[in-house]
């Protein structure tokens, strides 16, 4: 089974254990492991875009050459965490860019051994494992469950830095729930902005994006939504921005989980909002 | 005023610290109309570099707007000029609190709700809008 030096974060390891949990014992079923990498730290939580802010480029800068010492590939589940630890390998890459590159690479203790290529889980469902490899290992198909695939900002944009699927229309995980036997509904804002961190102090912008991404899912006959981002999830899921009538929304490894024969238990599910265990009954999952 | 430098000495650094150009830009008002927060946001975009390239930088540098954008990068992926308007409210932001100016006091942020949100969200927050 192939191994991979695994960045959990520190959201996973707290808000966002539901995303986390689920994850690395999918990726056994699937076949793959998660190796989580040893004395990792935070990762800053957000890119600092300004020129001359070295200092915000340290802690990434670190994470990064302690994964290269174990290996070329970095495997990323939340999306902040990706979106900075894939800038920041991108800064030290950059042509041009070289005595700053030095300079950070020499301010950390850890060696840095080579550029590491950070790849998201579901860079590595797509591409080294195989949509046909995981259609076989899907034992619960999730019976034409309508859902609407959010992918927000971090995990798309930059474009031309992250790689990851179109920064408009996005596809990845529409094609991972179509292959889970769901049934990916169109959706106009995939990569809208759900206020972000915008909650912390002004939680009504926060509300107002959210409200107007859960009713598009709505109106495009979503009845559940996934993501990647703990912080989408919890505007999404926990803000309460649709008052009534609001649809479940789960992190993509949950939907994972449940169709490659994960336990109920295992699925972190009592970390959701509402009533996600009465929802996935009503619709015979489980 | 957020500095007490000329409004030209700040162009030049937000130019530096974001690697725009503003002049760039030909105010065809798609970053605004495709900004997720542009409703909340004084100056939305496209009037936040207008008033850089009238020379109105210390009344960007005193709105309520560049605190607004979370980095979300529509505008500048979707602008036909290559600007990154992020990149600008980056580095206005930036210029704002190395003048010891915090937007947000984390000790006036409270409320019940604060036990569930993710701890990305206020490392983020802070990180962007307080010295």
């Amino acid at each position: 089974m192939t191994k991979y030096t695994y960045y959990p974060g520190c959201t996973l390891y707290t808000k966002a254990r539901n995303l986390d949990i689920c994850a690395r014992k999918a990726a056994e079923k699937v076949g793959f492991e998660l190796v989580e990498m040893p004395s990792w730290n935070c990762c800053g939580a957000i890119y600092n875009a300004a020129s001359d802010d070295l200092a915000a480029q340290v802690g990434p800068v670190r994470n990064l050459a302690k994964a290269s010492q174990l290996g070329d590939k970095l495997v990323t589940l939340c999306a902040a965490c990706h979106n900075v630890l894939k800038r920041v390998q991108n800064r030290l890459d950059q042509p041009g860019n070289e005595v700053e590159s030095e300079r950070l690479k020499t301010f950390v203790d850890e060696k840095y051994e080579r550029p590491v290529k950070v790849l998201h889980y579901l860079e590595v469902l797509k591409q080294e494992i195989g949509w046909d490899n995981i259609k076989e290992k899907v034992t619960k198909p999730l019976g034409g469950l309508k859902v609407a695939s959010y992918y927000g900002c971090l995990i798309v944009r930059p474009k031309e830095v992250l790689e990851f699927d179109d920064p408009e229309n996005p596809q990845v995980m529409d094609d991972l729930m179509r292959v889970l036997g769901a049934a990916p509904t169109r959706f106009d804002f995939k990569a809208e902005c759900c206020g972000g961190y915008l909650v912390v102090n002004r939680r009504d912008v926060a509300k107002s994006a959210s409200k107007k991404i859960l009713d598009n899912a709505k109106a495009w006959g979503a009845e559940a939504i996934v993501t990647t981002c703990p912080l989408c999830q919890y505007n999404l899921d926990k803000l309460r921005a649709v008052t009534d009538g609001s649809i479940p929304v789960f992190y993509f490894t949950q939907l994972l989980g449940l169709a490659v024969g994960l336990a109920q238990d295992e699925l972190g599910l009592e970390h959701n909002a509402g009533d996600p265990v009465g929802f996935l009954k009503s619709k015979g999952l489980l | 005023m957020a500095t007490s430098r000329s409004s030209t000495e700040l162009l030049e650094q937000i130019e530096k610290l974001s690697g725009q150009t503003v002049s760039d830009c030909y105010q065809c008002g798609c970053c605004t109309s495709g900004c997720p927060i542009g409703e909340a946001m004084d100056p939305p975009p496209s009037k936040a570099v207008r008033l850089l390239q009238l020379g109105e930088a210390p009344e960007l540098l005193d709105s309520d707007g560049i605190w607004m954008c979370a980095s979300c990068l529509v505008c500048g992926t979707r602008c036909p000029r290559a600007v990154d308007y992020a990149r600008i409210a980056e580095a206005c932001r930036v210029l704002v609190l190395r003048s010891k100016q915090s937007r947000v006091d984390p000790d006036t942020v409270t409320g019940p709700e604060l036990e569930e949100i993710p701890q990305q969200a206020f490392i983020a927050a802070f990180r962007k809008s307080s010295v």
